[in-house]
């Protein structure tokens, strides 16, 4: 089954990463990827991805005239997707572990940041014997 | 430039449940058309649908390493029904991709205009996390 981690953020904890040290950074980093060589020796690993700052975010609604309608205002409290991994496991309570990995994966001084990672299957349709 | 077209939905996005079967089909073959335009012009790099939020859980790392799960949401969280990540010529490219998609079929055929979040996404994982 396949399940995408989805970790998120409002545009002031993206601000606040901004002021990690470098070393706090290395060491975060470090800790994500293990998780991810961990997840390609185990055959779990199907993607993982980062996107671009907020700031570069817009949402578009329809078109007028052929025109896309775009908007780059966000409220303030807007949870943006900052990253994801997506995984293929045997089912939930091991999608969970490693979200519960990546969650506690160290931040300033090294302390778990303890993010929440949201935990959604892929609607595809798999038959029910399995 | 590779974009991700997220489109998120409150919790009532289930209410697509309830739309007539007809309406229903109109939608999804919209949506069917689109992915395979998007396919033979090469622009289209991954596409997924999610499992509906009661699915959802969030995550959180426990003290002694054991996943801490929660189900339960703010009313007005924002949920990732689906996505498509192209890969494009131009942000404005991405934008007219994603008015396409906002204006997909809803009940009676009306275009639903649905906001679709475009954002950047990072060229690769940076080369630390690989």
């Amino acid at each position: 089954m396949k399940y995408i981690l989805l970790m998120s953020g409002t545009k002031a904890g993206v601000d606040q990463y901004h002021s990690w040290s470098q070393k706090d950074i290395e060491t975060h980093m470090a800790a994500l990827r293990s998780i991810a060589n961990d997840l390609s020796g185990s055959g779990e690993f199907v993607a993982t991805q980062g996107l671009a700052e907020p700031a570069e975010a817009k949402v578009v609604r329809g078109e007028k005239n052929g025109i896309p309608v775009t908007d780059g205002i966000f409220p303030e409290a807007k949870e943006f997707l900052l990253g994801y991994w997506i995984v293929d496991v045997a089912n939930a309570g091991r999608a969970y572990e490693i979200a519960s990995r990546l969650s506690a994966a160290p931040g300033p001084g090294g302390a778990p940041t303890n993010m929440p990672i949201e935990v959604r299957r892929f609607a595809t349709y798999e038959p029910k014997s399995q | 430039m590779k974009y991700i077209l997220m489109m998120n939905t409150m919790r009532a996005g289930q209410g697509v449940l309830q739309w007539p079967q007809k309406d229903l089909r109109a939608h999804i073959a919209f949506m069917i058309g689109l992915n395979k335009e998007l396919r033979e012009s090469g622009e289209l790099v991954s596409a997924e649908g999610l499992a509906f939020p009661d699915q959802a859980k969030l995550v959180r790392a426990g003290k002694d390493g054991v996943p801490i799960t929660d189900g339960v949401f703010p009313e007005s969280k924002e949920f990732l029904a689906g996505y498509w990540i192209v890969d494009v010529d131009s942000p404005e490219r991405a934008y007219a991709v994603a008015a396409k998609a906002s204006a997909a079929p809803g009940p009676g055929g009306t275009p639903l205009n649905m906001p679709i979040e475009v954002r950047p996404v990072m060229s690769g994982p940076p080369p630390e996390m690989l």
